[in-house]
């Protein structure tokens, strides 16, 4: 799978953050319908999807004519692991401490 | 800056927090999120081993990070290397973390958390917050069944 650090890359563009966000609402779409993202040029989306690709964040079929692209999941279910691995573990754990030391001096009172 | 620093005043005194960071029995009272078991793991932190848990959640999910100590300087601090495996128990990328122990007064510990190597790019920092929502939503469309 691609390396975290260049699916945080391709996702940190607006246009192409844009792309993934719809069609993760709203389920495979085509280049056509995916023309109204944002204020640019066809060939303009086709470039941000060819990242998104490469990145292995979005998958293409083809269709007859069309293009269907859709968000694969695996890339984002390891951002979403990066996202939840470290602050919040380690916030969460300290919760947990603080309260493993009041037990603790309940206890031994 | 991509490294985490999370600290936490904690009354308690330096023994019992020694134990808390450093034994079996101390850190499984703690060791990860609420919600996560701990079905299976090797977190002795008083030497220099190696050392793993298993997490497991109510769903099945099952969240296993490893390393090894690197350092230990009694109640002052452990150091030891950390990565996530991933479903196929690859190991990913290896972070660093310490933690350490600062007396504050009788009863009183600050507890200093230090992660650093972790992937750093800086869009990644600047933008994670702005995805949380997104992923939630993700991780409702493409929960494991």
């Amino acid at each position: 799978m691609t390396p975290l650090p260049d699916i945080f890359a391709a996702l940190a563009d607006p246009t192409r953050f844009a792309i993934v966000e719809r069609l993760l609402a709203e389920g495979e779409q085509s280049a056509g319908e995916l023309a109204d993202i944002a204020d640019i040029t066809a060939p303009a989306i086709s470039r941000h999807l060819k990242v998104l690709r490469e990145a292995g964040l979005v998958t293409q079929r083809i269709d007859g004519q069309r293009r269907i692209y859709a968000v694969a999941p695996r890339p984002l279910q390891a951002i979403s692991a990066w996202v939840i691995e470290h602050r919040d573990f380690w916030e969460a754990s300290f919760d947990r401490l603080e309260a493993a030391i009041g037990n603790r001096r309940k206890e031994s009172r | 800056m991509p490294d985490l620093r999370l600290t936490r005043d904690l009354d308690a005194t330096l023994d019992e927090m020694w134990d808390f960071i450093t034994t079996p029995a101390g850190l499984v009272q703690w060791w990860g999120p609420e919600g996560l078991s701990v079905p299976e793991h090797a977190l002795d932190f008083s030497r220099e081993r190696p050392w793993f848990s298993v997490m497991s959640g109510s769903e099945g999910q099952r969240y296993k990070v490893s390393g090894q100590v690197t350092h230990v300087r009694p109640q002052t601090s452990v150091g030891f290397t950390w990565a996530w495996h991933d479903e196929a128990d690859r190991r990913g990328p290896e972070s660093h973390v310490t933690l350490g122990l600062e007396p504050l007064g009788p009863g009183r510990v600050r507890l200093v958390l230090d992660h650093v190597g972790l992937p750093d790019d800086e869009a990644a920092q600047r933008h994670t917050e702005g995805w949380t929502s997104s992923l939630k939503k993700l991780e409702r469309r493409f929960a494991p069944a």
